[in-house]
């Protein structure tokens, strides 16, 4: 509690500073402070006993094993950590600890004031191609707890380095779905397979699909050019995060969202 | 006599039931490649493989001289290659496979692909706190260096992602060390895109020796049998 009137504290003391220094500071982004490191989230082995602590656990497996866990809700075998890096831990993989402290937000996507619920089941419906799994039901509790979890410690209100995807600036060419093939051929298809088909290790998926009938359906955040750049921008190929030209981020994520996938689902 | 007419003859009945039939010169193929496996391909000099791999594949972890039964066709002749190209950190098997053809390349392949043989004994038993550091590596990653989970490239349980990522579970331990240096130290240079260069170098001393301990502390897949 205490915690929370500081950091409160600190943001209205920003937004003071910010009003002396004119309005045109004043920017959407700007509008929450962006704090200068990167927020460490406490390490596994501090997951309390007990029933709170199982819930925490529980909402860990259904992140990195989703079909498993929560099969009835997925319409394809990708888990929650095919996006969300390191067991959601990962910076600018929209990791899960800069997610409970940005919740309620607005979105524009629905117009409406979402809650985190809301956005988990944003998750399982186009990225999951699977349908909205019930608010109170455990597997969404014990998501929310597993986030809840790993933000201990995080300010609140604040948006945080390493949050959500990368922005990309604009790219100086427009993006191109023929000079994004290239570099896909070049640098992701040893893993992501050549026809985007991802690639099994004894019946497990090693690397997932990027497009086709068990990819992401056209409801998806991915399924916009500019938030994928960033994506892959930031980590792809696989332990290669960065090294990539902006440009070719932009391209390559282009290829990706030009080709088949699942059809966005009717509304609820 | 008899048997041994009828049972190849059976394998292959056998064969066309639960496979896709394979041309006949595959067949063919397979018996060179024992053929190179067992004698060498009869080039003056040429070495016979099963002198350090064993004729099932199983590797010597006393020479770390790796196990090879049951890496992919693909990835077996990549390295063959790789290693007469000189990109490939292969000091031992540099003079052993100079001379093999592109079809001796082949049907060597096809035949180690093919093989199938238990674990070769380890010289030494595993320290039980590197194995626990090494699974620990290999299940969760370095991501603070940017390190993945080893079996997010190598497969469940490392054992590994066809075509071309290797299996490393159940690998001799002195091979595993001595890969893992050759990447960090830039003398192997085969791996695409220098994936493996990065992250081995990214691990410390201490850390390489772990994961090479718990990989080798593990049973290698389709160690018999399919
Ligand atoms: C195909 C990729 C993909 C998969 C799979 C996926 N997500 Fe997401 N997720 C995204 C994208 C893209 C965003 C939007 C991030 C942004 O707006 O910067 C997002 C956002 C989120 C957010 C909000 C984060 C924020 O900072 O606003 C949460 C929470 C979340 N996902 C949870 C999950 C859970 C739980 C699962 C598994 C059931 C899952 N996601 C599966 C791509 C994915
Ligand atoms: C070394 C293997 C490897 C390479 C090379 C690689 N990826 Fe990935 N990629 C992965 C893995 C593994 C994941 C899932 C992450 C996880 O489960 O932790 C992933 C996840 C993804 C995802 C999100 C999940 C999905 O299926 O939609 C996208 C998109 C993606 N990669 C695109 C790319 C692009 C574009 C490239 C080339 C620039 C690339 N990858 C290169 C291994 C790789
Ligand atoms: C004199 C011992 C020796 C002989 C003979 C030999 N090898 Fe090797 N082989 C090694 C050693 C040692 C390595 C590890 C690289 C090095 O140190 O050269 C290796 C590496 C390999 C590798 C790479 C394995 C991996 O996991 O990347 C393959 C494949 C291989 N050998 C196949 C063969 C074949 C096929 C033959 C026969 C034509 C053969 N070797 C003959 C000792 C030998
Ligand atoms: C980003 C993907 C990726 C990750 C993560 C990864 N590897 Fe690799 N690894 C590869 C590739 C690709 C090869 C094959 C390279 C080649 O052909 O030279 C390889 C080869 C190897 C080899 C040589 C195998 C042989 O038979 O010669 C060893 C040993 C190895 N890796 C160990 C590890 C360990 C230990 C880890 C975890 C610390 C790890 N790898 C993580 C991609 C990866």
């Amino acid at each position: 509690m205490r915690q929370k009137n500081e950091a409160a504290r600190r943001i209205f003391r920003i937004l003071l500073l910010l009003a002396a220094f004119g309005p045109a500071f004043i920017t959407a982004r700007a509008m929450a402070a962006e704090s200068n490191v990167l927020f460490s989230p406490p390490p596994e082995e501090s997951i309390p006993q007990g029933g709170f602590g199982d819930l925490i656990r529980h909402g860990e497996k259904i992140f990195t094993r989703t079909a498993k866990y929560a099969g009835r809700y997925t319409g394809n075998r990708l888990s929650c950590e095919s996006c969300h890096l390191d067991r959601g831990r990962k910076a600018y993989s929209a990791p899960l600890w800069g997610a409970y402290v940005l919740y309620p937000r607005y979105r524009k996507k629905n117009h409406k004031v979402n809650s985190l619920a809301e956005r988990i089941q944003g998750c399982f419906r186009f990225s999951m191609n699977g349908s909205a799994t019930p608010v109170d039901g455990r597997t969404i509790k014990s998501l929310i707890a597993y986030s809840f979890w790993m933000s201990r410690g995080a300010p609140v209100g604040v948006n945080l380095k390493g949050s959500r995807m990368v922005s990309l600036p604009k790219p100086e060419k427009a993006p191109d779905p023929l000079r994004g093939k290239k570099v896909y051929v070049a640098r992701c298809a040893l893993c992501h397979g050549l026809g985007g088909q991802g690639r099994v290790s004894r019946g497990e998926i090693a690397f997932p699909p990027v497009w086709g009938p068990g990819s992401y359906n056209k409801g998806a955040g991915f399924y916009k050019v500019a938030k994928l750049a960033g994506f892959i921008k930031m980590n792809m190929p696989l332990s290669k995060g960065t090294t990539l030209p902006d440009q070719m981020a932009w391209d390559v994520a282009a290829y990706i969202d030009s080709q088949p996938r699942p059809d966005k689902p009717a509304p609820k | 006599m008899r048997i041994a007419i009828v049972g190849p003859v059976l394998c292959s009945l056998l064969f066309s039931f639960v496979s896709i039939p394979l041309p006949a010169r595959a067949e063919s193929l397979m018996d060179w490649g024992k053929h190179i496996a067992e004698a060498g391909n009869g080039d003056p000099g040429n070495t016979a493989c099963m002198e350090c791999h064993r004729l099932k594949g199983g590797g010597m972890p006393s020479i770390g001289s790796p196990r090879i039964a049951g890496q992919t066709r693909q990835y077996i002749a990549r390295e063959i290659r790789e290693v007469q190209k000189g990109k490939r950190y292969g000091p031992v098997m540099a003079g052993v496979v100079e001379n093999l053809s592109e079809h001796d390349i082949d049907a060597v392949a096809l035949y180690y692909s093919r093989a199938r043989t238990p674990k070769a004994r380890e010289t030494e038993p595993p320290s039980s706190a590197r194995v626990a550091l090494g699974k620990k590596i290999a299940h969760r990653g370095i991501w603070k260096k940017n390190i993945p989970a080893c079996v997010q490239c190598h497969g469940v349980n490392g054992s590994g992602v066809p075509p071309l990522f290797p299996y490393i579970a159940g690998q001799n331990r002195t091979y595993l060390m001595r890969q893992l240096i050759a990447y960090a130290f830039l003398e192997r240079k085969d791996d695409p895109q220098g994936l493996m260069r990065g992250i081995a170098r990214r691990l410390s001393a201490g850390e390489r020796k772990a994961v090479a301990e718990y990989f080798s502390s593990l049973n290698p897949p389709q160690a018999n049998g399919r």
